[in-house]
């Protein structure tokens, strides 16, 4: 289990996320949700310790993350792999090569460097392409791919560092939405078949409401929302958006992308907004 | 009034409007201020080194074919006899019409001629000093890197390394070793990779503090450490572009193990000081025209070679960084 207590990033004069308290239990499908330069990726990049938080503690099962160094925090990394909006493979090396980088912490530096991996790491990361449905473009380099091809690739990898938690930073946010879709649906199942908590910053309002059981709204730096998927009332929505009555329409932040199997949360999510009231919960906090 | 267009803008777009033309009227004055200050000072140099040439200049002009007239062998062919060591109808027991006497016997019979020998010897030292150099100037280029060096005071170490490296020119250091080593290829090594480690270093490290992160940032989040980082995130980036300066380097450092030959380096650099100071024509032309050939040669090759590393791929769109 996530406890984020009072985390704080400042950048010079700026505060990109502040105070931000949350528990996030294991298993859980989180959508982090707010526009741009709200702190979400702050925020994220903070549960990996790619961003040092100013103040606050981050603990994981017990583990103060924040405290981690040097081999102990690469090896959280590992247990807590990231999905970027950019993919972040390396363009050139091929598509196999960068799926069994996801191995790197698991091995030595020597067999690293020279490239030595054995039919068994070879096997798992031909079995994660396969799942993912990308296992013929296993020779291509990565560079020439596709967006969509690309973020599946970085989905794969992040299987194969065996993760408990999976962090996806707009994994869908340069995909079209077809691509979107396949992306989401490989996190979604990736949360319900393998149990591995998946907290993902998105864009869009739909796809938070779709895909994820809890959503987080950010404003401002601060979580303004935090609520089951349902209980996200207009209201809500414009204070996480900051925009004024009348003015917001979900077909803006819409790509209108909902899961096939399993069914989504209901049918009602993907109705246009009707005010309604917070419900089963939610609470809604207001902008410091 | 030059904000006449300007009339339908708003109050702070205005702002904007009138705040772009003062720094655009400042930029342009720069511009051909310094302009200015550089004819000026063109002037002043050529003026000041007339001065200290004691105004000999225009005094000396018709001179200036003198040389190139001492240069004219005997018949056009002495030049082919001199640089393949072919006996000489002019032979006069004199060295300068003794051409086999340099002869690099491999076998009874079969010979490399000395000019080719030597140059073959400057070659060499050019190669595996540029590889030396590249091998040390990789290797510390990852320290010397801002956005990848593990901490400011290595940085600074390596980098102030690499400055002392390439300040003196290849020839300076080549004297010095020349003092110790005494004369000979060994010097020539020595001073061609010093230089070349500092020189190729500072270029390596450029290239990689324009690398894209992304890859990097992404096996951050795997867990790798700091080599794994660099070996699979970054090196795989800049490797056509090291090879492009490697290449760029290895033309230059041919043309530096020349010269330094003329300091005692060995190698066809010091052949063709000996000939040229003796005064003889036909060898010193031999050697003019086998250096020339070999530096078109090794252009050629290493364009070639380039084409064939990197051209492929670095051409290439490559999407999504």
């Amino acid at each position: 289990m996530f406890q984020i207590k009072g985390l704080t990033r400042r950048f010079g004069e700026k505060t990109a996320v502040r105070d931000v308290t949350l528990n996030i239990i294991n298993g859980q499908m989180v959508g982090i949700i707010g526009r741009s330069g709200a702190g979400k990726s702050t925020l994220l990049r903070m549960l990996n310790r790619l961003v040092d938080p100013s103040e606050g503690k981050v603990l994981h099962d017990g583990i103060d993350v924040t405290a981690l160094n040097g081999k102990a925090l690469r090896d959280w990394r590992r247990d807590c792999a990231m999905i970027f909006q950019q993919f972040n493979l390396v363009p050139r090396l091929d598509v196999l090569t960068n799926v069994l980088l996801g191995r790197l912490n698991h091995r030595s530096l020597v067999p690293n460097l020279l490239g030595i991996y054995s039919d068994q790491e070879r096997a798992e990361a031909l079995m994660a392409l396969e799942r993912l449905g990308i296992a013929e473009i296993a020779l291509q380099r990565a560079g020439t791919l596709s967006g969509g091809q690309q973020q599946r690739v970085a989905i794969a990898r992040a299987l194969m560092q065996q993760p408990k938690v999976m962090l996806a930073d707009e994994p869908i946010a340069s995909l079209d939405p077809l691509n979107a879709k396949v992306v989401m649906d490989s996190l979604k199942d990736i949360n319900e078949q393998d149990g591995i908590t998946v907290i993902t910053n998105l864009h869009t309002l739909d796809t938070a409401r779709n895909y994820c059981g809890r959503v987080i709204g950010m404003a401002g730096g601060a979580v303004v929302f935090d609520g089951p998927a349902e209980s996200l009332t207009e209201d809500a929505v414009r204070m996480i958006y900051g925009v004024g009555e009348g003015d917001l329409s979900e077909d803006i932040t819409s790509t209108s992308i909902k899961p096939t199997q399993k069914g989504g949360r209901n049918s009602k999510s993907t109705e246009p907004l009707t005010a309604r009231k917070a419900e089963d919960g939610a609470r809604i906090v207001s902008p410091a | 009034m030059a904000l006449e267009h300007a009339t339908e803008l708003g109050g702070t777009t205005l702002q904007v409007e009138k705040h772009w033309r003062e720094l655009n009227r400042q930029k342009k004055l720069y511009g051909w201020g310094s302009v200015v200050a550089l004819i000026a000072f063109t002037f002043a140099a050529l003026w000041f080194a007339n001065a200290s040439n004691a105004g000999k200049f225009f005094d000396r002009l018709p001179h200036v074919f003198d040389f190139a007239f001492d240069l004219v062998p005997r018949d056009g062919w002495e030049i082919w006899r001199a640089m393949f060591d072919l006996p000489s109808p002019y032979f006069d027991g004199s060295f300068q019409y003794d051409y086999p006497d340099g002869r690099v016997y491999i076998t009874q019979s079969l010979y490399i001629p000395e000019y080719f020998y030597k140059m073959l010897e400057t070659l060499n030292i050019a190669i595996f000093s540029t590889l030396v150099g590249f091998t040390f100037a990789f290797l510390l280029s990852f320290l010397a890197a801002r956005n990848l060096s593990p901490n400011s005071w290595l940085r600074g170490t390596v980098r102030r390394i690499m400055e002392i490296l390439r300040a003196f020119p290849e020839i300076v250091i080549a004297g010095f070793f020349v003092a110790i080593l005494s004369i000979g290829p060994i010097p020539a090594i020595i001073a061609v990779s010093i230089h070349t480690i500092g020189a190729l270093g500072k270029m390596f490290f450029e290239v990689i503090e324009n690398a894209d992160m992304k890859p990097e940032e992404g096996l951050r989040a795997v867990g790798g450490n700091w080599i794994e980082r660099v070996a699979f995130g970054i090196v795989p980036q800049v490797l056509p572009n090291f090879m492009s300066y490697f290449l760029l380097r290895l033309e230059i450092n041919v043309r530096a193990s020349t010269i330094i030959g003329a300091v005692g380096g060995g190698g066809i650099g010091e052949v063709l000081r000996l000939s040229i100071s003796r005064g003889h024509e036909a060898k010193t032309l031999a050697i003019v025209l086998l250096l020339f050939l070999t530096i078109v040669c090794v252009d050629q090759f290493s364009a070639w070679l380039r084409k064939r590393l990197v051209g492929a791929q670095s051409f290439e769109f490559v999407n999504g960084g």
